[in-house]
Parts: structure tokens; C-alpha cells; sequence
């Protein structure tokens, strides 16, 4: 009875719910209905449900293209840099920006280095381009002048490794530590006068103060992340990649954009989209558990 | 006071109830039914579909593909301008039709067709130049049967276009309208005269003499420190013309069964003689010939660039576009750029014969055809053959005499004024029926071509666009009805392709021969083998 009159009280808060659960309904649970199509002979002409079950013929067949594997692989080596080098970057420059003593500096260091990430991927490429290419590229003409052989960014295997990861770096690390720098200011400040009484160095304070007092921002960051392995950007390796790298460049995000938006084949792209939520999901809930058997820290 | 709350509140309830119930139950019949009869409900107002019935009088709209390639004159757009206004005109208002034109990204043409094709949202009358995709729909049930329309209301099609009409006929249904065809040639090469008198070298003929010439302005540096020898960008003007000077293979039956088409292009990749072509291009770029940064170069403007900036030597396009576009022409650019500049037509490649083998357009143009839930098939047939009529060409094409062009020797050349742009900007995209004017034989053509040059470069033009019609072939050669693995792979087949272009060349000279057999590996992997058994399976089922 009293429960009811609660619900009776603020119907209308209630009601205003409706409006964000009915976006979620249409707009991400609706749509699901669509991952039919993987397991149909999907004909757009004829729509999703006149479209004749083919089983799992489509997962046959990616399952039997090289070239399926390639991205899948490169898709994994791409994010597995972007975690090695490109998570700890903002986490680094958080903890830098923040031992900064004159704060004019620190807000505009700030903001050139989140600039970037506000920049189209399509403008990075262009730059990309103009900076790094083997002939004419701005780097590779001034090493020519230097004496230095000219290095082939873009077209080899590992310095295009490189560009892509550092590329990325240079984009997102702003941005990134935004969010640290924040979890940072939540750090008791007397923490810091306290050890610098007892005669802790910076170093000391930075790995005993600052970095415990920001492990769970870490944590569930690291756990979103490796739950996105299998799901990559698809400007990044579309607009830096070029023939000459395909063979690592090619990913599943650029392989559903050839295979289902070019080729029309929207079964085979749509099962491919499946296949990486399902493993996204196995991965995310991993971490989750690998995170709170060791550290207690999970998201879910 | 409160009361006012309250009421607001129950107002802003309902509000929000109400929109709910609109979004779901619209959302609902479009899940419900099949795609296309969800959308079709959106894009043509009801009123009109359901007078159109009783009535043919009624007012009903016509929904027209045209490409944007961001070209539109100032204040102008491809679906708002002089020309629309003159279609509108001159046939929406008689006929009691409402035109509108729907722009679709040139370079994301078939990824977005595809994707309102799926959605039911495609234009009444779309076109393509790729017939891979126009078969796969046709294929699914997506067009619409034009032959029984053309016969009732397309007389001035059947007239203007006569055999190439059959272009359109996939296994036995007319599914497309082909437009014509008139300029075949594909490709053209110029070369830096001022060099070659310099180096007192004649114009090579011979691909010998080519790479002699082209090494002789490696060492000079003629074009300075990024001197470019021969230009080259991964783009099929470039590498088309020297991989078919190597093909040692003329018969059909080589063409059927060691060739495979990509979009509307013949890729001799298992033909005698194709891995020599990429042999000779690998020897060209380890010996810095060629654009050591081609593989980066897709949409050639790099090439354009070097070009006009004199670095180039040898340079191949597509015919026509390096003399096109009157005073702002690749050529006058170059003229303007470096003082002294002068450039010579030049057949650079031969084969084994001594001949200039390359490949020429077929006369047919883009596909032009009706999805089969659009309503409008008897209008867009009746546009078509509005279109295909003298008078309508002449006007699409060039305008009006005098405000538009002029006459010289009895053609009309366009005169480059901004009323001109103003109309004709986009008038390939818009006279879909034809691609270039018919002056009713190859001579005439070969004249209006010329006049359309300036002056000073009308001889070299001519000498330039018959070059490129010496020993060429058709292409690419045609089976009864396009390929079902074709159309599947087309994509991925060019991708592979150009990866086996950009290895083999790039690859060392002494591991050419095993990056060029894992690469065309790949390429038979991947789809090659596929398509060569379909291929060879339709070859045996012909004979």
C-alpha cells in the first residue's frame, strides 16, 4: 500500500522515464531484430523477413576467407599497440600536467594537446599524408637534406605501425587525460603535505599518492578498453592505411564497410558485426572478473 | 498555482504520450512490411499516390538520380539550377510531373545506391556506370521490366539509341536503359618536348626507346631535384596502357578465359605477358622512374600536380582531360607554370608485334534504370524519351547560341563564360542519355573535339586523341549477361588487384618473382579462381 502510493506520488517522474526508455527501445533493441539477417539469404529487395534462413551458411563462410582472419588478427595487433602505448600515454601526461606549477602553462599546455582530438580523421590523413610520404613527404625531404636515406613511413610494415599508433597517440592523449586529471584533483591534498614533511621525493609521492588515488579511474578505463578489442574506429585505419600496408591495415571495421556497403553483401557484413559483439562481450565480461578477483575494482 | 502545475504537467504528459505513439506505430509498419513498402509511404505524398489511381491528371513527382561532385557554381546546387529549371519546365509542367533531383556523392555512388536501394529510398530513376551492381540488383528483383514501357511510350529511345538498347538486356529482360557512347578513346601521352630537344632526343616510339628517353631524364634532372621521369598513380590510366603493351594474347578465347572483368575494365591477369608488364614497371620504379610515392596517389592528383609543375616528363591520362577545360587546361596550366614548357602527343608502349595495343571504351555509357518498388516507371521512361531528342540534347549539352556558345565552322563550342558554367557545369551528369554529342560520324566528332581545344593546342589535341584510337580494343569483352561472382567480388577484386600492382612493383628486383607469385596467389585465393571457373564454365556453355 505503501509502495503504491510512492509510485501514485510521482507518477510523473515516471512518465518522464518513459521517454528515455522508449529511445533505448526503438533505437538499440528494435534494431537487434535486424542481426536476423546473418542467418538469411538476406534479399533487399525482398526485406528482412520474406528473406529465405540460410542457418549458419554466412558464418561458414567468413569462417573460410583468409582475408577474414587477416582483419580479425590486425584488428587485435592494432588495438593490443593502441593498449600498450596509447593507454598509459594520458595517464602519463595526467600526472605530469598536474606536478605543473604555474598554472597558466598548465591550462595552456592543456588545451593544445586535447586541440587534436577535435580534428577530423579525414584532415589528420591529409596531414598524415603531407608529413610522412616517402618522396615528398615534409619529415622524409628534410632527412634527404640531413644525409639520412628516406624512411619509408607509410609503406613499411613497422614504421607503419608506428605512425598508426603514434598518430593515435597524438590525437586522443589530450583528451584521455582529461578524465585522470579530474580523478587527480579528487586527491586529498593534505596526502601530499603530509608525505612531504615525512621527506617523500616527487617521485615517491607520484607512485604512492597519485597513482593509488587514481587506480580505479584506471580500472574501469582498462576494462571498457579491452572490451572494445575487437571493436576498432573505422577512420583511423581506413584514412591512414594504404595498399601498400593492407595486408596490416585491413581491419573488420574496414572489411563489414567492403564487404556489406560496397559489395552489397549485407548478411556477410552483418554477421561479421554479430561475431565481434558477441566476442566484445566475452572480453569485456573477462576483465570484469579478472579485475575483481585481483583488485576488488569492476564495473559491473 | 498549483492547478497551472498540474495542468502543465498533464499537458506535457500527453505531449510526450502522444509523440510516443506516433514514433512507435510509424516505426511499426515500417519493420512490419518490408522495407520497401515502409518507405515508399515517405517518399512520394500519399495524396498523389492514391489520386494518381483514379486519375492520371493529378500532379505526381518524379524522383531523379544526379551525381554531386562538389562542382556546383556558387549559389548553385546539383539539384537546384538553371538546367533543373529548364527540365522542370520543358517537361515536369506538360506532363503534370513535379521533378526532383536527388544528389548522390560521385565517389560514394554505389555504397550509397546500394544502401537506399536496400532502404526502399532510392530514386525512380538511378544510374550507375558500374554494371556489376546494376545486374546484382536486377538479379534480386530490384528493377524494374523497361521493355513493355519502352514499347508504349519510349519511341524517341528506341530511335536515338537502336542497337545499344540491348546493352540493358539482362538475361532476356530489358532492366536497363544503356546510355550511348561516343568518344571510345581511353587513353592518351604526352611527353616534354623541350626536354627531348634539350637531350637532342627524338619522341621515342618504341617502349626501348621509351625507357632509354625516360632514363636520359632521370640523369639530366630536367625537372629539377624531384624530377618525375614517367607519371604514374595507382589509378588504371597509369598502369592500363603498359601492362596491355606486354599482353602477348589477342584471341577472344584468351580474353574469355585468362581475363577477368573489374567494374567495366579487363584485367588480363593470367595472360601471357602480364607478368612482364609488371616486371618492366618494377624495373621503372627500383631505377626511380616513376613516382616513387604512386601507391599513395589514387585519385591522381599528385600526378596532375607534377605535372603541371613541371616535374613530369612522360605523362599518361585519360584522353581529353589534360587539353579540357579551355584556358584553365592541365596543359596551359604547365605553359603557365614553367617558362618554355612544350609537350608532344606520343605513343610510348609497343607490343611484341611493334604494335600500339590499347584498350577503347565500348559504345555503351552508364546504366540507367528504374528499382521496382519506384511507382514512377511510365514517368521516368517518358523523361528518357523527352530527353532523346535533338533539340533537348543541343540545349542540355551546349545551351543557347550566343549567350552560351558560339557557332564556329558550324559546331557549337562552348565559351567558357560564367552564364555557360552557370548551366552546364554539370551537363555529363544531367544528359544522361548520351555521354558526349554525336556529330553523326567519327570525323565530325573528331572536329567539334578539336574546336573544343584552345586554339594554339588544337593541332596537338587531334594528333593526341587519334593516337589513342591506334590498334585499340574494345573493352572489356562481354558474356551473354554479367557474372553472378563478378558482381559478388568486384570490390574485392580491385582491391587485390592493386595490392598485386603495388607489391610486384615496389617489390626488390631479385624478389620480384616471389612477391608477384604469392600476390597473384592471393588474387586466385581470394576471388580469382572463383570468377575463372565461372568464366570458363560460360565459355564452354557459349561455344
Amino acid at each position: 500500500m505503501v509502495r503504491k502510493s510512492y509510485v501514485l506520488k510521482h507518477w510523473q517522474l515516471y512518465i518522464m522515464l518513459i521517454l528515455p526508455l522508449a529511445y533505448f527501445f526503438v533505437f538499440k533493441y528494435l534494431p537487434i531484430y535486424g542481426v536476423t539477417i546473418a542467418f538469411k539469404d538476406f534479399n533487399v529487395f525482398k526485406g528482412i523477413s520474406a528473406s529465405e534462413w540460410v542457418g549458419l551458411e554466412v558464418f561458414k563462410d567468413i569462417f573460410s576467407q583468409k582475408s577474414f582472419y587477416v582483419a580479425l588478427r590486425n584488428t587485435f595487433m592494432l588495438n593490443g599497440l593502441d593498449l600498450v602505448f596509447g593507454f598509459p600515454a594520458p595517464i602519463i601526461l595526467a600526472i605530469c600536467l598536474n606536478e605543473l606549477r604555474l598554472q597558466k602553462f598548465k591550462k595552456v599546455a592543456q588545451t593544445m594537446l586535447y586541440l587534436p582530438h577535435f580534428i577530423s580523421w579525414v584532415i589528420i590523413g591529409g596531414i598524415v599524408y603531407q608529413v610522412f610520404a616517402t618522396n615528398y613527404g615534409m619529415i622524409n625531404l628534410l632527412l634527404e637534406d640531413l644525409g639520412i636515406g628516406p624512411i619509408p613511413f607509410l609503406s613499411e610494415k613497422n614504421a607503419w605501425l608506428a605512425t598508426y599508433t603514434s598518430v593515435g597517440i597524438w590525437q586522443s592523449v589530450g583528451w584521455g587525460s582529461i578524465i585522470y586529471l579530474a580523478a587527480i584533483t579528487g586527491i586529498n591534498k593534505e596526502l601530499y603535505e603530509a608525505a612531504e614533511v615525512d621527506g617523500a621525493s616527487r617521485l615517491r609521492r607520484i607512485w604512492h599518492i597519485t597513482i593509488p588515488g587514481i587506480r580505479t579511474t584506471i580500472i574501469v578505463l582498462f576494462i571498457l578498453k579491452i572490451g572494445d578489442m575487437v571493436d576498432i574506429g573505422f577512420d583511423r585505419p581506413f584514412i591512414i592505411g594504404n595498399v601498400m600496408v593492407r595486408d596490416y591495415s585491413d581491419v573488420l571495421s574496414t572489411y563489414i564497410y567492403r564487404i556489406g556497403l560496397q559489395s552489397g553483401q549485407f548478411s556477410t557484413a552483418t554477421a561479421v558485426g554479430l561475431f565481434q559483439a558477441v566476442v566484445g562481450l566475452v572480453f569485456i565480461l573477462t576483465a570484469n572478473y579478472v579485475s575483481k578477483k585481483t583488485t576488488d575494482e569492476g564495473i559491473i | 498555482m498549483k492547478a497551472l502545475k498540474r495542468m502543465g504537467s498533464l499537458l506535457f504528459t500527453v505531449t510526450l504520450c502522444f509523440a510516443l505513439i506516433v514514433g512507435c506505430s510509424s516505426n511499426s509498419t515500417g519493420t512490419g512490411n518490408s522495407n520497401s513498402g515502409g518507405s515508399k509511404s515517405t517518399t512520394t505524398p500519399s495524396s498523389n499516390q492514391d489520386s494518381n489511381k483514379n486519375e492520371s491528371k493529378e500532379r505526381v513527382k518524379l524522383r531523379v538520380e544526379v551525381f554531386d561532385r562538389g562542382n556546383a557554381p556558387e549559389g548553385l546546387t546539383v539539384t537546384n539550377n538553371l538546367m533543373t529549371e529548364y527540365v522542370q519546365k520543358n517537361f515536369g509542367d506538360p506532363n503534370n510531373i513535379d521533378i526532383e533531383y536527388v544528389a548522390i556523392p560521385r565517389s560514394e555512388e554505389i555504397n550509397s545506391l546500394n544502401v537506399q536501394m536496400a532502404a526502399g529510398t532510392a530514386p525512380d530513376l538511378i544510374f550507375t556506370y558500374n554494371e556489376g551492381a546494376a545486374y546484382s540488383w536486377a538479379q534480386q528483383g530490384g528493377l524494374t521490366d523497361l521493355g513493355p514501357i519502352i514499347d508504349e511510350h519510349g519511341p524517341n529511345i528506341k530511335n536515338y539509341l537502336a542497337d545499344s538498347l540491348q546493352y540493358g538486356v539482362f538475361e532476356g529482360t530489358q532492366y536497363a536503359v544503356v546510355a550511348r557512347r561516343v568518344n571510345l578513346q581511353k587513353y592518351s601521352s604526352l611527353i616534354r618536348k623541350d626536354w627531348l630537344d634539350q637531350l637532342q632526343l627524338p619522341v621515342p616510339t618504341t617502349t626501348e626507346e621509351t625507357y632509354e628517353t625516360l632514363k636520359a631524364f632521370k640523369e639530366s634532372n630536367l625537372g629539377g631535384q624531384r624530377t618525375i621521369p614517367l607519371s604514374f598513380a595507382l589509378a588504371p590510366d597509369s598502369y592500363e596502357p603498359v601492362i596491355w603493351s606486354f599482353i602477348k594474347e589477342q584471341s577472344d578465347e584468351a580474353r574469355y578465359l585468362r581475363s577477368v572483368t573489374i567494374g567495366s575494365r579487363e584485367y588480363p591477369i593470367l595472360m601471357d605477358g602480364h607478368k612482364d608488364a609488371l616486371q618492366f614497371l618494377n624495373k621503372l620504379y627500383n631505377e626511380g622512374l616513376l613516382d616513387q610515392d604512386f601507391a599513395l596517389d589514387k585519385d591522381k592528383k599528385k600526378k596532375e600536380e607534377n605535372f603541371v609543375n613541371g616535374y613530369t616528363g612522360l605523362y599518361m591520362a585519360d584522353t581529353g582531360t589534360a587539353f579540357g577545360g579551355g584556358e584553365n587546361s592541365v596543359v596551359m596550366t604547365l605553359e603557365g607554370n614553367v617558362e618554355g614548357a612544350e609537350v608532344v602527343p606520343v605513343l610510348p608502349w609497343t607490343d611484341f608485334e611493334g604494335k600500339n595495343r590499347q584498350p577503347a571504351y565500348n559504345p555503351s555509357g552508364m546504366y540507367i534504370m528504374v528499382p521496382s518498388f519506384s511507382e514512377r516507371a511510365e514517368e521516368a521512361v517518358k523523361y528518357l524519351n523527352w530527353m532523346a531528342q535533338d533539340e533537348v540534347i543541343q540545349y542540355m549539352a551546349f545551351g543557347e547560341e550566343g549567350l552560351h556558345h558560339d557557332l564556329v565552322n558550324g559546331y557549337p563550342v562552348g565559351n567558357s563564360s560564367e552564364e555557360a558554367q552557370k548551366l552546364l557545369f554539370n551537363s555529363g551528369d544531367m544528359l544522361i542519355i548520351t555521354n558526349g554529342i554525336d556529330f553523326g560520324s567519327p570525323e565530325k566528332n573528331n572536329e567539334y573535339n578539336a574546336l573544343s581545344v584552345v586554339e594554339k593546342h588544337r593541332e596537338i589535341a587531334t594528333i593526341s586523341r587519334e593516337y589513342a584510337n591506334k590498334d585499340a580494343v574494345s573493352q572489356p569483352i562481354k558474356f551473354e549477361k554479367p557474372l553472378d561472382s563478378e558482381a559478388k567480388y568486384s570490390v574485392v577484386m580491385l582491391e587485390k588487384y592493386e595490392e598485386l600492382l603495388v607489391k610486384s612493383i615496389m617489390a626488390k628486383p631479385d624478389s620480384f618473382d616471389q612477391t608477384y607469385e604469392a600476390a597473384l596467389k592471393d588474387f586466385m585465393d581470394t576471388a580469382g579462381n572463383e570468377v575463372i571457373q565461372e568464366r570458363t564454365a560460360m565459355y564452354e556453355a557459349m561455344k
